[in-house]
């Protein structure tokens, strides 16, 4: 995040002076930008990342399905739920440690955008990667309904 | 993790390439240490056996791996956390670790390597006559 503060310019002392009064002020932007990204990346993918796990949500025409990276969780340590809109993956991650066994407890709530049928979800663990399946809801048809007038 | 690299010298962080064609994410790892060997852990998810590549040479151990999985036609992403580029992991070492006997495992998405000391550097007990 420092790097968004510094206000120096790192190129300015190369680029030649064409009568310009002060140096182009965004030259060191772009550097700064991508070191800004990458710092951003890193900070995401570093211990901070024990208990948060990233999660991608997809669509197609029938279903809804998130996607989370969970590495190294076994299957029945993991729990999805949901609830009220809002589907839940928690999950306990146990490492062998230097006092014997250590575990981890994980979790994301994420809201699911269409109707699911609750009932039907169904979510698969492979490569260290949760696929969970969601079914839509048929949307409710449209009724017509004619009130007749007295 | 600065500090972990501090308790464990030989290792040393190694920025990944910086390629703009193949931009890579470092993955999540840990370096433990044994009288014997380093322990490396990686967690690399989304990656099978097929997709991970272990290099050693010259005193740099790499580890690179690509995700297996790509979204199925049809798919729409409405909302994406997981990075989609490869993984990779560069560990430069001084020469202390018996490259031979590297031995690694991929079970779910978890790379766990033991990186065996050479001979050269185990503490070795001397008897005295």
């Amino acid at each position: 995040m420092r790097s968004l503060i510094r206000y120096t310019n790192p190129r300015s002392s190369l680029l030649p002076s064409f009568g310009f009064s002060t140096p182009v002020p965004w030259t060191g932007l772009e550097n700064d930008i991508d070191r800004w990204f990458e710092s951003t990346l890193s900070d995401f993918l570093s211990p901070a990342w024990e208990n948060r796990f990233p999660v991608d949500l997809y669509e197609d025409k029938e279903h809804t399905y998130v996607r989370a990276d969970l590495p190294g969780v076994s299957r029945q340590d993991i729990n999805v739920e949901m609830v009220n809109g809002y589907l839940t993956i928690s999950a306990t991650r146990k490492t062998k440690g230097p006092e014997g066994e250590e575990s981890f407890a994980l979790s994301r709530s994420v809201a699911i955008p269409e109707d699911v049928h609750a009932d039907q979800v169904s979510a698969a663990y492979e490569n260290g990667v949760l696929t969970v399946t969601l079914p839509k809801k048929e949307e409710a048809k449209p009724r017509k309904i004619t009130v007749e007038v007295k | 993790m600065s500090r972990l690299q501090n308790l464990v010298p030989p290792f040393a962080r190694r920025s990944a390439a910086r390629d703009a064609s193949e931009a890579t994410v470092r993955p999540w790892y840990e370096i433990k240490e044994t009288p014997d060997a380093w322990g490396l852990t990686a967690y690399l998810p989304g990656v099978a056996k097929d997709g991970l590549e272990i290099t050693a040479e010259e005193g740099v151990i790499t580890v690179r791996g690509r995700r297996q999985w790509k979204a199925p036609a049809g798919w729409t992403a409405l909302y994406r956390e997981s990075p989609e580029s490869a993984y990779e992991l560069a560990l430069t070492h001084d020469n202390t670790i018996d490259v031979e006997k590297i031995h690694a495992e991929l079970v779910d998405g978890v790379l766990r390597a033991s990186l065996p000391k050479a001979e050269a550097i185990k503490p070795r007990k001397i008897a005295v006559s």
